[in-house]
């Protein structure tokens, strides 16, 4: 298993600390209410086009975040006002969409988009007029090549190398290791991104790759994959997908009367795939579940209440709480602790404390001074039991009495 | 006067100058960023225009075009180097390229119109879009240009991509306009509404549609090129997606994708419109509104903005005085000697359709000067005599001579252009094309090559010729029968032929049309044309002919002075059996 623990000065953490428990910890009635101009932070979201269905997700995170913050203290005592645009889920839009926020809007911070091809384009506008940009959905960190870009979900500055052997370490610890591999993915570049880390980390450990398959994405037909997989009978077959791919691999090896021993897939829709018949115990990639001990962060449980109510009333098919909102909460944490530490609205005051500091949000102790500005790795591991998604690895984030179930 | 002609010209001078120099007025960012995504549209959906709303070659693949200019672009800045602006003409090369070489094969064949072109072209998009996604090109995992230095042309990186956006746009928009107003545009035209008949009047209907295709595709890859600078991180799924088809196509044909200007109109209104809904809030509403406008706007003005606005300040000028559409001719027919030259010559021609045999050698010579008829009962072959011999099928076996000169191996066009013009039985206009257009097409690609105003000075007098004078500015559409025939009429005889082909001209006419169809054509051979003429009323054809050829079945039946022909008693056996011929 990775080594968790870094070197960092104690009285940094603790000042992070100290200051997210203020933050989010505090009764309200021991904080004033903000006042004077508000502050505007400005952001897109790709609210129409073929990211609208996540990005809905964003928006109510955010508006949660919004109402949060106020209900506070504000940024620097003053209240902020969200000024959100639409993308249209395409990057030329929202580069000229930030460069509006920026010369037009005169908003004082700016907040990432959704997506690493939108987020790419506002970087670039956000790096010509030295912005701090915070995201959470970039999942090349690499690509991150901006000072004063942070991400808000922690990836690790090396994701392809670290979270492989999380999941590497994870089959170690199974019954029976599995000796065996065939990795599947989209050509989608976070995914595909990742698949090329799992395949390099498993020969590396040892395993067998007996089968490393691309296929484009937005693919339906796994008929010819699924028999492929079925023909070299893994002991632990990987898969990048994103969406429904997953229930759609998995319907087609059932089909083939072939259930795969172990899987693992990447980024698909939660929801379906934790209901679907075929998806009994298999796992997938998380940094975080309505569970325990995640539920005792810091205003967590509040936050997962707020969402579910608004979920449900905007008629959001899912309506738990999941990475994909804690994304978005986890890029106003930052934000928040960060201006009001460092007692600026200046952003090169702000990402020089960002990346002096640790700040916690809902993904735990964030730290900034990586590669990339990435931090330490907190990919997690989560499986299907009895419909529902569970953490199951690294042991320390399951809930008590959950353990992981191998073939 | 000319102050106000010229006005158009020094507004819209002023304009480019204005949009020129945007960058440098200190203007936020934004605007530079949305003026050039306005350049970026305009660009995009006239270049699209150039070949399928000027040709009706609708293309459902210019993201494909496009595409391959953004990633041209992409690969040889991040992987060979080479500075940004140099890869702008080389994605214009490669898109061109790649439209000739789709063009070349699929232009070849008739049945690629229509449907089935869309089709293919989106196809096109899908093919290129798997090999970059599956080779070093993409990959996969998508190229990202951030280190890619931009040129310092304008004082902010968004006023470089701006200008070089702007440069683009003037450029397509010249090329546009050029297109139009050119002989490529009317042939263009042409195909738009007929392509065989467009082939048959001259067009070089092959040439000029690669010719649009490469324009269309190279500012396309050009366009391209630029924008990937501009979205800095390119994908496969981001770029080659049906978005970009669709959106030039809702632009051009809302502004009207047969203008040069129309696309530019509607690219400019429809994103201004997105933008006019970008807020959190009204996201959604926003696009359905949008949406609404313009269906609305297309339901009113199908054919587009421009043409509505071109039909209601038609509509307001004063209309010259009406002539009555009285089609006499006014040209004396004067007799010429029938010359002993030999205009036309068929040797043992022969057409198969897979297993008809419509023509089984048929041999024929018509003379310099002659009115030659050919009859002969329902699917004896005459009208597929005029169609082999004017090009628009090709010959089984045999050969055809104009002049002494042999066509039968030439394209369409080219037998036109050797002097050949011909009518069709059901009148076949250009329906989009006003008279004076139609005639003067055949007049420019048909007949000698000489200045435009010469050619309309010529269309209007064969219109006159034809008693068509007070029709010049009607579409097809507002003639009757009798008008459309004659401005077949009109439209042969522009080209000043060698050899008329009139095929049944005169049926679906009355009497008194009919006479006076009879007397044009005496005058059309008063003006030293030889006419071949395919015709069931017996009554003309006699009157009219100097030798008549029968054919039955594909073979010359009967050949000789029109009395003694139609006196022939298998001549009347063949037509009205043999009791009447007894």
């Amino acid at each position: 298993m990775m080594d968790r623990t870094s070197a960092w000065p104690r009285r940094r953490v603790l000042a992070g600390m100290v200051g997210a428990t203020a933050v989010l910890g505090a009764p309200a009635i021991v904080r004033a209410a903000p006042s004077g101009t508000p502050v505007k932070v400005g952001g897109t979201l790709s609210l129409t086009g073929f990211l609208a269905q996540t990005a809905v997700i964003h928006k109510i995170a955010s508006e949660i975040m919004v109402e949060e913050i106020n209900g506070r203290n504000g940024f620097l005592g003053r209240p902020v006002e969200y000024v959100l645009l639409d993308d249209q889920s395409k990057p030329d839009v929202a580069r000229s969409l930030y460069e509006k926020l920026i010369t037009v809007d005169k908003v004082d911070l700016i907040q990432g988009p959704y997506a690493t091809a939108p987020i790419l384009a506002a970087m670039g506008v956000a790096q010509r007029y030295g912005k701090v940009i915070i995201q959470s959905s970039m999942g090349i960190p690499k690509l991150q090549t901006y000072d004063r870009a942070f991400p808000a979900t922690p990836f690790g500055p090396e994701p392809d190398k670290t979270y492989p052997n999380v999941i590497l370490d994870m089959m170690a610890a199974m019954p029976t290791p599995p000796k065996t591999i065939v990795v599947l993915t989209s050509k989608f570049p976070s995914a595909q991104f990742m698949a090329q880390g799992m395949r390099d980390q498993a020969e590396k450990r040892g395993v067998k790759v007996l089968l490393y398959l691309e296929y484009e994405s937005g693919n339906r037909d796994f008929g010819a994959i699924a028999a492929r997989v079925k023909e070299t009978n893994p002991d632990f077959l990987w898969v990048g997908s994103l969406g429904l791919e997953s229930n759609q691999v998995l319907e087609s090896l059932r089909k083939l009367d072939y259930t795969p021993k172990n899987s693992f897939h990447l980024y698909p829709a939660p929801g379906p795939l934790a209901l679907s018949p075929d998806g009994d115990k298999v796992l997938c990639s998380t940094f975080l579940e309505p569970d325990e001990p995640f539920m005792s962060r810091p205003g967590m449980k509040k936050l997962a209440s707020e969402f579910k109510e608004k979920a449900t009333k905007a008629n959001l098919p899912y309506s738990t709480i999941d990475a994909q909102a804690c994304g978005m909460i986890s890029e106003w944490q930052i934000l928040e602790i960060a201006v009001n530490a460092a007692g600026s609205l200046d952003d090169e005051k702000i990402a020089a404390w960002l990346k002096k500091n640790r700040v916690t949000t809902v993904y735990g102790s964030l730290r900034f001074d990586g590669p990339f500005n990435h931090g330490d790795a907190a990919q997690l591991v989560k499986q299907v039991q009895n419909k529902e998604w569970k953490v199951v690895w690294p042991t320390e984030f399951a809930a008590p009495g959950v353990k992981l179930i191998a073939s | 006067m000319n102050a106000a002609r010229d006005l158009p010209k020094v507004v819209a001078g002023l304009a480019i100058v204005a949009l020129a120099l945007l960058p440098t007025a200190g203007l936020p960012a934004f605007y530079d960023s949305f003026v050039y995504l306005v350049f970026f549209w305009v660009s995009l959906s006239t270049s699209w225009a150039l070949l399928s709303g000027f040709a009706g070659y609708f293309s459902l693949g210019h993201a494909a075009f496009f595409g391959v200019g953004m990633y041209t672009t992409a690969t040889l800045t991040t992987k060979a180097g080479v500075p940004f602006l140099l890869t702008i003409p080389a994605a214009a090369a490669l898109s061109a390229l790649l439209g000739v070489g789709v063009g070349a094969v699929v232009f070849r064949l008739r049945r690629l119109r229509g449907e089935l072109f869309a089709l293919l072209t989106l196809a096109v998009t899908f093919v290129i879009g798997t090999i970059i996604l599956n080779t070093p090109i993409d990959g996969g995992g998508g190229v990202f240009m951030s280190a890619v230095p931009l040129p310092h042309l304008m004082p902010t990186p968004t006023g470089t991509i701006y200008i070089l956006g702007f440069a683009i746009c003037v450029l397509t928009l010249v090329t546009a306009w050029w297109v139009a107003h050119s002989r490529l545009g009317m042939g263009l035209f042409a195909i738009h509404d007929d392509e065989d008949v467009a082939e048959a009047k001259g067009v070089p209907t092959f040439r000029y549609k690669l010719l649009a295709f490469a324009l269309s595709a190279g500012i396309a890859g050009a366009v391209g090129g630029i924008h990937a600078m501009y979205v800095g991180f390119l994908t496969v799924a981001g770029t080659f997606e049906l978005t970009v088809p669709l959106y030039v196509v809702l632009m051009s044909v809302l502004g009207g994708s047969r203008h040069w200007l129309g696309p530019a109109v509607g690219a400019t209104a429809i994103t201004t419109l997105l933008y006019a809904f970008i807020s959190g809030g009204e996201a959604m509403i926003g696009r359905a509104i949008v949406g609404l406008i313009l269906i609305v706007a297309i339901l009113w003005l199908p054919d587009g903005v421009i043409p509505a606005i071109q039909h209601w300040a038609k509509k307001r000028r004063p209309q010259p005085a009406k002539a009555q559409a009285e089609v006499v001719p006014v040209v004396p027919a004067t007799v010429r000697p029938i010359g002993e030259r030999h205009i036309l010559e068929v040797r043992a021609v022969t057409k198969r359709f897979g297993g008809l045999q419509a023509l089984a050698g048929v041999d024929l010579d018509v003379r310099e000067g002659e009115i030659f008829g050919l009859v002969g009962p329902n699917g004896s072959g005459k009208t597929t005599l005029i169609n082999v011999i004017s090009g628009h099928y090709p010959l089984s076996s045999g050969t055809v001579a104009v002049d002494g000169v042999s066509i039968g191996s030439l394209a369409a066009h080219e037998i036109a252009r050797r002097g050949v013009a011909r009518t069709y039985q059901i009148p076949r206009p250009f329906a989009n094309m006003s008279v004076l257009d139609n005639v003067a097409l055949a007049a420019t690609f048909g007949g000698p090559v000489r200045a435009q105003r010469e050619i309309r000075d010529e269309a209007r007098h064969w219109i006159g010729f034809t008693g068509l004078g007070s029709k010049e500015e009607a579409l097809p559409a507002e003639l009757n029968l009798h008008e459309r025939k004659f401005l077949e009429l009109a439209r042969a005889l522009a080209a000043k032929p060698k050899l008329l082909l009139l095929d049944e001209v005169l049926s679906g006419l009355n009497p008194a049309e009919i006479d006076n169809a009879i007397r044009l054509v005496r005058a059309i051979r008063g003006q030293g044309a030889t006419i071949v003429f395919v015709e069931h009323l017996m009554r003309a054809v006699v009157e009219l002919s100097d030798r008549i050829a029968v054919l039955n079945e594909g073979k010359l039946f009967a050949l000789g002075a029109p009395r003694d022909v139609m006196r022939d008693p298998r001549v009347v056996s063949i037509y009205l059996g043999k009791a009447y011929a007894a």
